[in-house]
Order: structure tokens, then sequence, then C-alpha cells
């Protein structure tokens, strides 16, 4: 069969069958269709069809993680430590325990499958999943804000700071030091001069 | 960003740190910036009273940075000269929500709290109106009522024309220019402030006409009669969308009624507004 592999073939097959993500039902089309893809891969069993490297990442509490490098690299941090050539054996997260590790890799997965938000459906689906996402208790949430953070997930910090900032709206400063157990530190001298520095908010 | 260093607060009773219990006042400032950066500047003012650390969080430059306006650096360079020292992000966003005079005192522009947009007032001392030497037609009235503390009031005239403009760095956005009027005036009896209506009439003929054009060929026309308006009312005049933050905008406006067949008489002008055109219901509320 190889024999009738010409240079047509190959320029017509390598760049459409080296796609950055495993192919799913959610992918965008690619011109073939299944059946024509099944005929393929049983011709051609090398690995042409998918180049998708994984990478492994290990928690704070020594968990590993084996995610496909897509999905790693959603985070900028990782990004950057793979183009540096740190990422040989496994990248090491001592910020991240295995906990917030795995929601974090369960949010960038859903991130990268979904195509961006070309049709209505698939942007309903992620705003849906994006508001269970965030129904955590505070402690998460604040430990979901330090990850992506340190991570450097633009999306997840957006999403994360702006739950916590909407916890926040419209409540009195009582209210919020009850809701979230925040101690006044202040000196009386100190809160007088908090008071005059903001007053120009209120005026 | 630097979230490995944590700012732990200083009395954290229970004594232990273990990170499961991780509480809003545990976070690390730099993250309780990030939270604060999605909220408006006075709910950032109201958190800066919370605790040390929500304190330091709000005065964080970035913040700041993306609540000003994204020219700022020449509204700094062309109204506050007079500052010789190096203000903060915070400092700055501050300053800018006291109004600002400019072009001898007779326009200002302030930055709105709550959105950072920019509001400029022009007086009518800065308006060019035909007639105005003559006492006959118009008169100036000191008033309290107005930012300016001067509104301009017509006795009577066939020929009204009021004309004005302003050049100035609109940060990106749209804006909707406003003509603040009244009919009739107030005048003080003892002891109170009483509405005086004598002397309005001549609004119900023809309507006036109110016109905008921008340097850039944007214009605006549009009439409306003038009716049951006891109390001050901001008219609009028109939207003009402004897309360079480099670019100085030309703004000239009017108000014009110049139906020589009869006079009409009893107009208080008080100003023109400018503002973003999201922020017109507020001002009308406050009225």
């Amino acid at each position: 069969m190889l024999k009738n592999l010409n240079s047509k073939h190959i320029q017509r097959f390598s760049y459409k069958y080296l796609p950055q993500f495993p192919i799913s039902p959610n992918s965008p089309k690619l011109g073939f269709s299944r059946s024509q893809i099944a005929n393929y891969r049983s011709n051609f069993p090398t690995t042409i069809m998918s180049s998708s490297k994984t990478i492994v990442l290990r928690s704070s509490d020594g968990e590993t993680f084996e995610v496909d490098e897509a999905v790693a690299v959603e985070s900028q941090t990782i990004k950057h430590m793979i183009e540096d050539g740190c990422a040989d054996t496994s990248i090491p997260l001592p910020n991240v325990t295995s906990k917030i590790l795995s929601k974090v890799i369960e949010y960038c997965k859903k991130h990268v499958e979904t195509p961006n938000a070309d049709e209505k459906v698939a942007e309903e689906d992620l705003k849906s999943f994006d508001a269970d996402f965030v129904k955590v208790d505070q402690s998460t949430l604040f430990d979901l804000i330090l990850a992506a953070n340190y991570l450097n997930i633009k999306s997840l910090l957006d999403l994360t700071c702006q739950t916590v900032a909407d916890m926040i709206k419209g409540k009195t400063p009582e209210e919020i030091r009850k809701t979230f157990n925040i101690k006044n530190d202040f000196t009386p001298e100190e809160e007088e001069e908090v008071r005059r520095e903001n007053a120009w908010a209120f005026e | 960003m630097g979230a490995n260093s944590s700012l732990l607060s200083q009395d954290s009773s229970d004594g232990s740190t273990h990170p499961a219990k991780l509480k809003l006042g545990d976070i690390p400032e730099s993250c309780i910036a990030l939270v604060l950066l999605y909220l408006d500047p006075p709910d950032i003012c109201k958190l800066a009273r919370l605790n040390r650390a929500f304190r330091a969080a709000s005065s964080a430059d970035f913040i700041w940075d993306a609540k000003l306006p994204p020219n700022y650096h020449h509204l700094i360079d062309e109204h506050l000269t007079n500052t010789s020292t190096k203000l903060g992000k915070h400092e700055i966003y501050a300053r800018f929500t006291r109004p600002v005079r400019f072009d001898s005192g007779n326009k200002e522009f302030w930055l709105d709290k709550r959105t950072g947009g920019v509001c400029l007032s022009i007086s009518s001392k800065a308006f060019n109106i035909t007639g105005i030497d003559d006492r006959r037609y118009w008169n100036f009235i000191p008033t309290d009522e107005s930012r300016f503390h001067t509104i301009a009031y017509l006795q009577q005239i066939w020929w009204l024309e009021v004309e004005g403009e302003v050049d100035f760095r609109f940060p990106p956005g749209t804006y909707s220019l406003l003509f603040k009027l009244r009919l009739g005036k107030y005048t003080k009896r003892p002891g109170r402030w009483a509405s005086n209506n004598e002397g309005v009439h001549g609004w119900d003929i023809k309507p006036v006409q109110y016109q905008l054009t921008a340097s850039d060929g944007q214009h605006a026309v549009s009439k409306c009669f003038l009716e049951n308006m006891g109390c001050w009312e901001y008219h609009h005049v028109g939207d003009f969308v402004v897309d360079d933050e480099n670019a100085s905008t030309k703004i000239k406006f009017s108000l014009t009624q110049i139906d020589c067949t009869h006079t009409k008489g009893g107009l208080s002008v008080d100003s023109v507004l400018i503002c973003p055109s999201n922020l017109v219901k507020d001002f009308r509320a406050l009225l």
C-alpha cells in the first residue's frame, strides 16, 4: 500500500492529520467523514493521526496527573516551562494541591474541548459549566484564585475573581467581615486615616 | 504577580496555618487586589476599610490603571500642571473625580466615580449668545443653582441663537450632549425660592432646533417644543462617538429659534453637559 503513497497524498494528509488535540465529536470539521478516517487509520496505522503529547503534572502532595499538552498549555506558566525545556519528566507544582489541581485540569479540559464560542449551544454549555464550576465552598474558591494566578490561566482567574467580587458587591463592610470572617486590625488612628483617604468616593 | 509572597493576617488566632481553612482574610494582598479589579471604585474604597491587607490591596496601581481613562496622561499634562509631587494612580483617580476647571474657569471636567467616564460641563458664560450684550434681551443672573454660579436668562428676543464649542481629548466611547434648560426663573421671596413664570412666552408656536457637529464630521440635528418646564431639564442634542484616544475632538453645538415672526422669552440656560451616553439617566435622576 505504501508504494501508492505519493507526494500528493502526503501533502494532503500531513497537515490535516496533525491536530492540536485529539479528534473528538466537538472538534472543528476537518472535511473527512468518519468512515474515511477509519479507512485511512486502518491503512496507515502509524502515528500520523495524533501528535498530542502528554505532560505530567505533580501536585504539592506528590500526586501526578497526566494531561494532554493542549490542556496543560492553557496555563501560561506551564507553557513557558515546556518552551524552556523544563518539562522532560514531570512539572512540579509546589503551590497547588491535588484537590485543586484536579479541578483546574477539569476546567482546562472543558475549555480546550469546546470550540471558540462559534455556536450558540457550545457557548451556553460552557457558560453553564463555568457557573457550576464555581459552586464550591469559599476556601476552595480562594485556592482556585491562587492556583489560577500562579498557573497564569487568565480565563479561570477572571471567572473566580468575578465570582468573589459578586459575593462582595453591595454588602456593607460589617456584613463582609461577618460573611468572610475578616478581623479588623486597624488602630483607631489608622481607621480614621483610611476613612479620610477614601472619603472622595462617597462625597 | 507573586502569589508566593503571601501576607497572612497578623492575628491568625487559631494558630494553625493549615491551608485547608483558607479564608478571604488570609489570601495574599496581590490576590485581593485581583478580586478588587472586578469591583467599582466606590466598592473598592469601601473595602479598603476592612483591614490592613485590604487597604494595601486597594491602592495597587494596576487596579486604578484599569479604571482610569486610557488617555489620562494627556489629561494630567494639560490640566494638572501645578501638582509637583508624583501622584499614585489611586490619587490621580481620586483627584479627577473632583471637577477640574479649565478655559478661564468656564468649563470643567471630572470622572464619574463609579465608571471612570469623562463628563464635561460648559458654563453659559462660555457660549456665544446673540444679543447677550443687550440687557433688554439677555441677563446673567448669579445663582447657586448652577455649578458655575451663573445662568443666562432670556427676557425676550426674536432671534434666539446660543452657540458654543469645546475642544477636548475625550477617551474613546459614545457621548451625549445635553442642554440644561428651564422655562421661568426662580426669584427669592422672603425666606423661600418661588418659581416665577412671568415672561415665559412664545415656545409653543415653533420648535427650537438643536445642532451638534464634531470635528470628524459627525453631525446631529433635532427639533423639539419647549413646554411645561418649570424645573431644570436636560435636553438631548445628540450623540457623538470618539475612536481615537490621542486626538482632540472639537465639538460645536447650538440652540436656535430664529423664526422672527414671534418673540420668545422666559428661558433660563444653565450649561451644556457632555457625558458618556450610559450616564445620561443618572444625571437626569439628579435633577
